[in-house]
């Protein structure tokens, strides 16, 4: 697939007016981010965490920075820091994923007799549909509602890790950000000079253009 | 002329104001009022009562007869003399003068003003260059006017002052369509956020006074100036007048769509339409107004367009990010170049001001 927006990369807007010390600090800090680091999943969990990751979202085309999922999905956990609410058949976050990591290797083990990282991405992905679908075998899952788990915690959870990060903003023309500068022509089709630029088909060279501008 | 009679003329130029704006606002009630039969049968009352209240003249003496005789001669002798002809001239030239530089200063509003807008606008409509070439054009006209000490008009001026106003004119067609385009068509949301319905109306002012200051500066002798078949000091200071009266009602639409979050925000609906309403007087009673109030008010008025930039200026700062983040909020922030418009109009109506006080001079 062509990229959508050629040659946007919102990190050019680092160091103009669109951002300020506070800005630049929250990204950095999650630029730096180490995929590797993990604090709150223990060395047990840590491989069946990446395995999810990488059948939510995968990540096939190269990249120069991709996105540290199962780390920014650890150190949300690590800070505890919640969304603000929790949906009453689930237990708190921390628990939710300790116990449904847990039931997905039991689930793989019943299935395959291997964990779940050791399949393959169809068996994976089988699995995946299974607890998304709430037809789980294992007792392993006892009173967590797989479905509840598949929806509100793993894809809430890398969704909106992998949304986070200024890989992913390149990839849909997103600003990052609007602080301090936020936008001025909030209008139809309209475009500020700092924001992407669309490549619709015919205007590619155009889009690049623009967005070797973005500032 | 007392000074009683001037309050009570002052009373009476801003009930016609309000009858004015009762017409325009509610107009099926006012031709409701003015078709009733108690309207006629009033008129006829308050008629006799004044004529029975009037002394009658008493029969002039006929040493006064002939005081007033030598004094009509000694009028006309001193409108022809060279002295107060050279007088006149030197007035209508300098009036003319400062008209053409009241319209710069109106055609730079507008130029700074439509060329951040528009920009804003990204342009989107080719027909959207069309008022900063006209301002650009008016502006320098306007500088070579005020510069230009020959009492002459200028063929060159005059056009591009024509030009100008048609654009103006133009513009308003482009900024009603703009509104009507959109869902909701002539709404408040429509009039705060869609392209400004007054805006077009400063280039056309530019424009007119621009064509006043070329036909007031163009001295033919023993003739003054007229506009329309009306004397150029009355007719330009009504145009100055409605002009002030219509930027209040953009100042006041956009900042009451700001909430006057600043007290000073209303400073520009208060102190303008008391020039306004000054200036309108004196265009339709020019011996029955205090010229001297209504010079001051225009002056006080031409300071305000100079604060109103530095008051502008500081809501930009106000906005997230400051002047450091200049690029978002010299557009979104109070737009810097609207307020010298007010400037811009309050020297028109000084010039005009002068040129009534000179006709009154051997009136």
């Amino acid at each position: 697939m062509p990229e959508r927006y050629p040659g946007y990369d919102v990190l050019h807007k680092r160091n103009s007016q669109s951002w300020n010390e506070q800005t630049r600090r929250v990204i950095d800090e999650r630029l730096a981010i180490d995929p590797d680091q993990h604090r709150f999943f223990t060395e047990e969990e840590w491989p069946t965490i990446r395995a999810v990751c990488d059948r939510i979202v995968p990540q096939t085309v190269a990249r120069p920075r991709p996105v540290p999922l199962a780390a920014m999905v650890d150190e949300k956990l690590h800070r505890n820091s919640g969304d603000g609410y929790r949906y009453a058949d689930l237990p708190p976050m921390r628990e939710a994923w300790r116990r449904g990591l847990a039931a997905l290797d039991a689930e793989a083990r019943a299935r395959h007799r291997r964990r779940f990282h050791g399949l393959g991405p169809l068996e994976q992905d089988a699995i995946l549909a299974a607890v998304q679908n709430g037809d789980v075998r294992e007792h392993a899952w006892r009173d967590l509602p797989p479905k509840s788990f598949f929806t509100k915690r793993v894809l809430h959870d890398i969704v909106s890790a992998y949304y986070a990060h200024p890989t992913s903003w390149n990839e849909i023309g997103f600003g990052g950000p609007a602080s301090p500068r936020g936008y001025v022509r909030m209008y139809f089709d309209r475009r500020d000079p700092w924001e992407a630029s669309e490549a619709r088909p015919g205007r590619e060279e155009r889009a690049r253009r623009e967005n070797a501008r973005v500032g | 002329m007392s000074r009683a009679d001037a309050a009570l003329d002052l009373i009476a130029n801003l009930a016609l104001a309000g009858v004015a704006a009762a017409v325009v606002v509610r107009p099926k009630v006012v031709s409701r009022i003015a078709s009733s039969p108690l309207l006629p049968k009033a008129t006829a009352l308050t008629r006799g009562a004044a004529r029975r209240l009037r002394p009658a003249p008493a029969p002039p003496r006929p040493l006064a007869r002939a005081k007033q005789k030598a004094d009509e001669l000694a009028r006309i002798i001193s409108r022809y003399a060279p002295q107060a002809q050279r007088r006149r001239q030197e007035v209508a030239r300098s009036a003319g003068r400062r008209l053409n530089g009241s319209a710069a200063m109106l055609a730079f509003s507008v130029l700074a003003d439509s060329a951040v807008e528009h920009y804003r606008g990204s342009f989107e409509n080719r027909a959207m260059y069309t008022p900063l070439a006209a301002a650009a054009l008016t502006l320098g006209a306007s500088l070579f006017g005020a510069a230009d000490a020959r009492a002459s008009k200028h063929v060159m001026r005059d056009t591009i002052y024509a030009s100008a106003a048609a654009a103006g004119c133009a513009g308003l067609g482009f900024h009603s369509y703009n509104i009507l385009k959109r869902p909701g068509h002539w709404s408040w949301l429509n009039l705060f956020y869609a392209a400004p319905i007054g805006a077009p109306m400063a280039l056309a002012l530019a424009g007119l006074l621009g064509r006043g200051a070329e036909r007031v500066r163009d001295i033919r002798p023993h003739r003054r100036a007229t506009v329309l078949g009306l004397p150029a000091g009355r007719m330009l200071a009504g145009v100055t007048a409605a002009g002030l009266a219509g930027t209040v009602g953009e100042a006041g639409l956009l900042h009451f769509r700001g909430a006057y979050h600043d007290p000073f925000m209303l400073l520009p609906v208060t102190v303008p339409p008391v020039a306004a309403v000054l200036l309108g007087a004196s265009a339709l009673h020019p011996h029955r107004t205090t010229h001297r109030l209504t010079r001051w008010w225009l002056r006080l008025t031409a300071l305000l367009g100079f604060a109103g930039v530095g008051f502008h200026a500081y809501g930009v700062s106000r906005n997230m990010g400051g002047w450091r983040n200049w690029s978002q909020n010299v557009l979104n922030g109070p737009p810097l170049p609207a307020p010298p418009s007010f400037t811009g109009l309050a020297l028109a109506g000084l010039a005009a001001l002068s040129l009534i006080e000179e006709a009154e001079t051997d009136a």
